[in-house]
């Protein structure tokens, strides 16, 4: 077989392997975007549900899940930048730094459930905690931590050595060079894997569902250990009720609002990585 | 033997040496670089390390400001005074040496910010005003010759400047910290012939306030700014003195052969 020909089946195959991988993307959104759009009011995103959700709309449910991984962003982002800046900076052997990666790797494959398992014989059974929103950023946070973690090392193994090498030729001590070179030609793709963790903690049912989470009959926390609705779990009670048709196009109208929360992440790290490459490539 | 006779050569130049190294070895993890040296380079005036690749010439520049401490296998054995005052014992505080011993590096290296601030990059005092901070900027910008080609355009960013002019706002970074000793390894290396001279003439004028230790492959670069040479080949000192004596008076066939033929068979 010719070079050539070779080239083109190839070429070919790679080509259908993107057409394959738009096209189950493409028909997943399309749906969600058709048969969601027919839910889609601003009545629906801006009242509370009604009737187990099978009527009204999802403010709580947004509200919820806005609050559950902003709180877990908070308190993820020092520890994950921290573990980074550690490994990056003072972690001399390398040995140290493939052992602390495949700790990383390996929490980052634990199934989502073992996390909601692990919340609840942990705070629920033997804290007592019972249903808390705040438990539940908690472990959205342990969830997120690899990913993150693993997003700013690999950022801040990527800055040209040069840059440290050059500061600290200035006399800029280790902590100036963390602060003023590190931190900041880094901060793109932190705030990326930020995002990408924010874009999939969001979407989490299992880790939630049984520590922080309730069906129904819930509004904004007023202290740490209430329960919040959140958009996932919500979808997963609606779609229980398969028969029902109205609550199947409050479930597509759900999944619709949480996709668009998923996009928006996905968009603000694309476009957060665009500005910050062009700032550092100029 | 030979060195000892470089010691002295060496020494007479000047009075009090800027930098002065004693049975000097350096090594990263098992394996030496450079062995037994024993050398002065005097206070101002540009000095030269010259040699063939692997000659250990970055290794010694490096140990200079202890950049090279960063690298966890390296060490050295020996005496080495800067400025007066023994390297490791004399500065327990390497930002406090390494202010007073800058250093430019082969590949300008300019941070992604604007040309003032790159400037002031490493000056991170708190009480300077305004007008200080706009009168250093200046200030290292006339001493480095980037002045008047970047006066008008002091907020727009670094990076966008050419190679010579980057390399030269480095030296500007640099002079910034009112360094004693510049230890420059390969300056013009990356640049063009043209900035080339223009960083040549630059450090011949900064000589006169300072001390300059400069790597160089360029033997022609040598001859034109060096006060003094210093020739390392397989981490030895070959022969060392003032640039005149050694293009004129060569006393090593090794050293006449580098300079003649820039080959070395050491």
């Amino acid at each position: 077989m010719s070079r050539t020909v070779k080239n083109a089946l190839f070429w070919g195959a790679s080509k259908l392997a993107l057409i394959l991988c738009a096209a189950v993307l493409g028909f997943l959104l399309l749906s969600i975007l058709w048969q969601g759009g027919r839910a889609i009011s601003f009545d629906f995103v801006l009242s509370p549900a009604l009737d187990f959700g099978t009527s009204g709309g999802i403010v709580f449910q947004i509200l919820g899940s806005l609050l559950l991984v902003v709180t877990a962003a908070i308190m993820v982002l020092p520890i994950a930048v921290g573990t980074a800046i550690y490994r990056h900076c003072y972690m001399p052997r390398a040995r140290d730094k493939t052992r602390l990666d495949t700790v990383l790797y390996a929490l980052n494959a634990i199934p989502s459930i073992s996390y909601g398992i692990f919340g609840l014989i942990f705070f629920v059974n033997i804290l007592g905690t019972g249903l808390s929103w705040f438990v539940g950023s908690l472990i959205l946070a342990m969830m997120m931590l690899p990913t993150l973690t693993l997003a700013s090392h690999a950022t801040m193994g990527s800055l040209p050595k040069s840059y440290q090498e050059n500061a600290a030729a200035l006399g800029m001590s280790q902590g100036e060079i963390i602060r003023h070179v590190i931190l900041p030609q880094s901060s793109g793709g932190i705030v990326t894997g930020l995002m990408i963790s924010l874009a999939r903690a969001i979407g989490e049912t299992a880790p939630i569902m049984f520590i922080a989470t309730a069906f129904s009959g819930v509004t904004l926390p007023q202290s740490l250990v209430e329960p919040v609705a959140s958009l996932p779990t919500h979808i997963l009670a609606l779609a229980q009720q398969s028969t029902n048709p109205q609550a199947l196009q409050n479930a597509w109208g759900a999944s619709l609002v949480l996709v668009s929360f998923v996009a928006a992440f996905s968009a603000l790290a694309f476009f957060t990585r665009q500005k910050f490459s062009h700032l550092g490539h100029r | 033997m030979l060195q000892n006779s470089h010691l002295q050569i060496v020494s007479n130049l000047a009075d009090i040496p800027a930098i002065s190294l004693k049975h000097f070895s350096a090594y990263y993890g098992e394996a030496c670089i450079l062995s037994d040296i024993s050398l002065k380079i005097p206070a101002r005036g540009v000095t030269c390390l010259i040699g063939p690749s692997g000659a250990g010439k970055s290794t010694l520049l490096r140990t200079l400001n202890r950049i090279n401490g960063d690298n966890q296998t390296a060490s050295f054995t020996g005496q080495v005074d800067v400025l007066g005052k023994p390297l490791i014992a004399g500065y327990k505080d390497v930002t406090k040496l390494r202010r007073k011993v800058g250093m430019v590096f082969q590949s300008p290296c300019v941070f992604p910010r604007s040309i003032s601030e790159n400037v002031l990059f490493g000056r991170r005092d708190k009480g300077m005003s305004k007008a200080e901070k706009r009168s250093l900027v200046e200030t290292c910008l006339k001493d480095a010759g980037l002045w008047n080609e970047v006066s008008k355009r002091l907020d727009k960013p670094a990076m966008d400047l050419s190679l010579g002019q980057q390399q030269r706002l480095c030296i500007a970074r640099a002079l910034a910290m009112s360094p004693e000793i510049l230890l420059l390894d390969e300056p013009t290396a990356s640049v063009d012939p043209v900035s080339a001279r223009v960083i040549e003439d630059l450090l011949m004028r900064l000589s006169e306030k300072m001390t300059i230790v400069m790597v160089t492959h360029n033997i022609a670069q040598t001859k034109r700014v060096a006060d003094h040479v210093v020739f390392l080949c397989d981490g030895q000192v070959v022969e060392a003195g003032a640039t005149r004596d050694m293009f004129s008076r060569r006393s090593s066939d090794k050293t006449r052969t580098y300079l003649t033929e820039e080959f070395c068979d050491c």
